[in-house]
């Protein structure tokens, strides 16, 4: 009975790990191109290993083009993901706590925009929230793909607001009780009880503006301005007999801030996504 | 005495629960009308007019933006290839997403680290990066190729035909049903313990109560995940953009670029706007439909 | 060698000057010009000022254009030059945005499809006139390739380019195919590329997409009946330049033998070039593709450095002794935008661009053959083989008949065209529809532009 049950927990190890490889070959896949000569990538090899190690990847690809080199890119991505994702913790989470916690008049109506807005297809907006922009003299400017995050994201509201619902009412009840205002509920209860929380929105809404690439699209025109997205497309188009492996030296690089971002976050994941309130 | 008065009246509104409620909720309601009610109401009359970039008369069309929608081909062609990646895609992507949430619920020392090694994909799969990985693994001479031709079987010329084009760009979404798995997880985390030992009590096995526990229990986040997945894929723009810009014959050109090359591409703003109302109708009618049926398949906890 | 060419241009300039009133129709003529000349700021030396400069293009030409603009800068310590760059259709789909919002860069590129931004063209008469640029070294004549009839100017050109094909001479040898000579037929394009893919195993005939509707489609209808009797615009640019659409069937159907046949590359294939540095020429999967012949020297050191030897032959006829339907054109130009804040500063530059000689040895005739004279005598003491190889080609095109007049520009809209044209070959491959289906369609879409 025990050996079976040790055999069973073994298959399912072997199973669990063996199809994960096979999720994240294509990741590594990429890493280990980074370091293979362009000629190995072309042919298509499968292996993980480099038949030579070639180092120079990095330094080719960091050079960038036209004197611009990725230092930049690093930077002004880091510069607007950092920016926006502050942006959406702290107004998602005040509009999360108005909508879930404070009954004003209108309350309805508003959640019911929200929740309309996080079913609304960018696409929609898209033409002209760019016209708009370009007749503030705007467009060519982070200010569009940063702003908008400081008035709140629909779908991280709702998110907080699920979690929220898991927070005891009677912690606000005792706090209304010993002199505490709805200001102070918040940032004294509810914004410390809501961490977990956070932590997912950091993680989700860092790696959806890191790999944002349509905002960038539309809104960034100098290179000098351009996010590593960008220019990692840039990279592809205009090399000359696309250097693949500088290609994915690069674009190894740029995933690992999302990566970094979420090992240091990632036991909070779960926790922070609250589902009680989806039910009934 | 009277400022006191005053005082004391501002501090009452300003503690009140509408003004607490207006506070918190400005930035919303302020980025709701300036970056969704504005863009929208003025989508809505560009759809009704022959509106281009540089263009400084716009003229009033009436419908024949919508009735032209109607005559081309590949407005109707990329609605229908759209609609066969969404309907692929994302159930696909939602069995995956639950059927892994619930092996890894699996209490081990290694289940974080197996949801991160998961999670993976979700994580870096919108990036450009691993969509010219992705591009390239489904080269002519790319990576899947060159395991066909190892087994000895033929090569595929995925991005050539037509009607092969969007299976690449299917299993790359459908790869990415980490963020969908994690909130299966969340979900599965509330669901008591006590049900399954009550099942296990009664006899049932590990297949009897995923169906008749696990699944009743997380029938609203399936529902929720649906929605939003139904949503996401309606919108898929980057991986068709990058990977095949569309080709080849328009085999793979999904909604959102049509709309993005009609709009900046050709220059046809107006046209393009009306496109977008379309496909915004669309998507709420499948939305309707998929609440309307969720009544009965959704469980509702009782007494909640 | 000037002299040969002359003739051509005098005919092309015509047909420029044709078009920038044509596309004006409508509009006020004067959309170009009256409403600035009050605001351009002539700018003291000391002031900084900064340019935005824009264009497409390979990585060779980002390289050497930035290089270019680096000079000027240390020459001229007051001015800075913010530069962009693209591949063909972002920096298209990038202009069509900034005209919308009026912020078109300071100094930017443009080819055959500028009347679609006439609007946004500051012509430069007045600098020439008052002084601020000196364009004494540039023949009147190539003056006149980028003026309207009205004697705008409505830019400076890059130089002077025209379509060929870029042959790999050991493929041919090695399939027994004969080499292409000047008035080499379709016919002998086609069983070439069909020989040479059955003898090699590769294409044998590439193809960047994006020039082949102009160097082939289009130059197939003007090949056809007397010289000059067909083109596929006519020549201002309101309606079609031939009536039957039958006429092009026999090329789609000979694009789409090829690519079933396996001797062109199929769609996905095709995806893969992205620009003419990675064209299956290049990389030697394929014995010849369509060139812009500025292009041909780049892909000429490529080539021979990994050993292999490219040259370069005229566009197929449709008939041995028929019109080569080639045209010597200014391959793009510079121009000064309406928007800009510094239009005299954007003049010099450009001005400077084409004629000096020292930019010039940088830039190296990548962007067609200098049309300054002191540029060119300076280029043509050490060219390279495969410049060479450009020169002769752009000679022998000026020798053929032409027609009195022609019309390299593209009506505003053809970019949706060309997709479509695209994919009704492809359609065509796949059976969907016949080839003569494809011709109807393309001239009906093509037709609709002027609706």
């Amino acid at each position: 009975m025990k050996t079976k049950k040790l055999a069973l927990k073994t298959v399912y190890h072997i199973l669990v790990i063996a199809f994960g490889f096979v999720m994240i070959y294509p990741v590594l896949w990429m890493i280990s191109g980074s370091f293979k000569d362009n000629s190995e990538i072309l042919r298509g090899s499968l292996s993980l290993i480099p038949s030579e190690w070639k180092f120079s990847n990095y330094p080719t690809g960091w050079k960038g083009f036209s004197k611009i080199s990725f230092a930049r890119f690093f930077f002004n991505s880091f510069f607007i993901t950092a920016l926006s994702t502050f942006g959406t913790v702290i107004s998602s989470s005040l509009v999360a706590y108005s909508l879930s916690r404070v009954k004003f008049r209108g309350r309805r109506l508003w959640f019911t925009c929200m929740l309309a807005t996080m079913m609304l297809p960018g696409q929609v907006i898209m033409i002209p929230s760019f016209l708009i922009w370009y007749r503030l003299g705007l467009a060519n400017s982070y200010v569009p793909l940063i702003f908008p995050y400081f008035c709140g994201q629909a779908f991280f509201i709702y998110q907080m607001m699920q979690f929220m619902s898991g927070i005891p009412k009677e912690l606000d009840e005792a706090a209304t009780i010993d002199g505490c205002s709805k200001y102070t509920i918040y940032s004294h209860i509810i914004l410390p009880l809501l961490k977990p929380a956070i932590v997912t929105t950091v993680i989700i809404q860092f790696y959806w503006k890191w790999d944002d690439y349509m905002g960038p699209l539309l809104y960034l025109s100098k290179p000098a301005s351009y996010t590593v997205s960008l220019a990692i497309k840039m990279f592809a188009d205009a090399a000359s007999t696309t250097d693949y492996g500088a290609m994915f030296a690069m674009s190894t690089l740029s995933l690992l801030p999302v990566f970094l971002i979420f090992l240091f976050f990632n036991k909070y994941l779960v926790e922070g996504i609250g589902t009680s309130g989806l039910k009934g | 005495m009277k400022t006191e008065v005053i005082k004391a009246k501002a501090r009452k509104i300003f503690y009140s629960n509408e003004m607490v409620g207006y506070v918190f909720a400005f930035p919303f309601i302020f980025g709701f009308i300036c970056f969704s009610l504005i863009p929208i109401i003025t989508s809505l009359r560009y759809a009704f007019t022959d509106f281009s970039m540089g263009n400084k008369t716009i003229e009033f069309v009436g419908g024949a933006n919508f009735k032209q929608l109607l005559g081309d081909e590949i407005f109707l062609k990329s609605l229908g290839i759209t609609l066969k990646y969404v309907f692929i895609s994302v159930p696909l992507k939602l069995v995956f997403a639950l059927l892994v949430a619930f092996v890894l619920t699996r209490k081990t020392r290694m289940q974080v680290l197996y949801r991160s090694l998961y999670y993976v994909p979700s994580l870096v799969g919108g990036s450009i990066a691993v969509a010219l990985v992705w591009k390239q693994l489904f080269a002519r001479k790319g990576l899947f190729n060159s395991v066909l031709a190892n087994m000895g079987l033929g090569t595929i010329n995925w991005f050539g035909d037509q009607k092969l084009a969007l299976y690449p760009l299917i299993l790359m979404s459908v790869w990415q049903f980490g963020s969908s798995m994690i909130i299966f997880a969340a979900g599965l985390k509330e669901i008591s313990p006590t049900y399954y030992e009550a099942a296990r009590i009664d006899g049932a096995n590990t297949f009897q109560s995923f169906v008749n526990i696990t699944l009743p229990c997380l029938s609203p986040i399936i529902l929720y995940n649906l929605v939003m997945q139904t949503i996401q894929a309606f919108m898929s723009f980057t991986q068709a953009f990058v990977i095949t810009a569309g080709g080849p014959d328009n085999g793979t050109m999904m909604y959102a670029l049509y709309v993005y090359n009609q709009a900046f591409k050709y220059n046809h703003m107006g046209y393009a706007c009306a496109m977008s109302w379309f496909m915004l109708i669309v998507m709420c009618i499948i939305t309707l439909v998929i609440f309307k049926t969720s009544r009965s398949w959704v469980f509702t906890e009782s007494g909640d | 060698m000037i002299k040969k060419l002359l003739a051509t241009f005098l005919t092309a300039s015509l047909i420029l000057g044709v078009c920038g009133c044509a596309n004006s129709s409508g509009q006020e003529q004067s959309g170009g010009n009256t409403s600035s000349t009050d605001t351009v700021v002539e700018a003291d030396p000391s002031e900084p000022v900064t340019l935005r400069m824009a264009w497409w293009g390979s990585q060779t030409r980002h390289d050497i254009t930035v290089a270019a603009i680096e000079l000027y800068e240390e020459q001229n310590p007051n001015v800075t030059i913010e530069y962009e760059f693209y591949d063909f259709d972002s920096y298209f789909t990038k202009l069509k945005t900034l005209v919308a919002s009026d912020q078109v860069w300071d100094i930017f590129q443009l080819g055959g499809n500028f009347p679609e931004y006439i609007d946004k063209i500051y012509y430069m008469n007045e600098f020439i006139d008052n002084g601020t640029i000196d364009v004494s070294d540039i023949p009147e004549s190539y003056l006149k390739i980028t003026q309207d009839t009205a004697g705008n100017q409505i830019g400076l050109s890059n130089g002077l380019n025209t379509y060929g094909i870029a042959y790999d001479v050991d493929m041919f040898k090695e399939a027994g195919v004969p080499l292409p000579t000047d008035n080499w037929t379709w016919d002998d394009y086609k069983n070439a590329a069909l020989k040479i893919s059955e003898a090699t195993g590769h294409y044998g005939s590439s193809g960047l997409a994006s020039s082949e509707f102009i160097a082939g489609c289009s130059t197939f209808i003007g090949q056809q009946g007397k010289v000059g009797e067909y083109s596929f615009f006519n020549l201002d640019l309101t309606g079609m330049g031939f009536d039957d659409a039958q006429m092009l069937t026999p090329y789609i159907q000979m694009r789409a033998d090829l690519i079933n046949a396996g001797a062109s590359p199929d769609a996905g294939a095709e995806m893969e070039i992205t620009n003419i540095e990675n064209d299956f020429l290049v990389t030697g999967e394929a014995a010849l593709t369509w060139v812009a012949v500025n292009q041909f020297p780049t892909i000429y050191d490529i080539c021979k450095e990994e050993g292999r030897n490219l040259a370069l032959a005229t566009i197929p006829r449709v008939s041995a002794n028929g019109p080569a339907g080639s045209v010597i054109q200014s391959s793009q130009m510079l121009c000064v935008s309406q928007d800009s804040a510094y239009k005299a500063e954007a003049a010099k530059f450009i001005a400077w661009f084409q004629t000096s000689v020292e930019c010039n040895q940088i830039l190296n005739g990548e962007r067609g053959i200098p049309v300054a004279d002191s540029v060119r005598a300076a280029l043509e003491e050490n060219l390279t083989e495969g410049q060479q190889i450009m020169y002769d080609y752009v000679t022998l095109v000026g020798t053929f008949e032409t027609p009195e007049k022609v019309n390299v520009l593209s009506p505003d809209g053809q970019d949706e065209v060309v997709d479509n044209y695209r994919n009704y070959i492809q359609q065509v491959v796949s059976g969907d529809i016949t080839a003569a289906e494809a011709a109807e369609k393309t001239y009906a879409d093509a037709e609709e532009l002027f609706k």
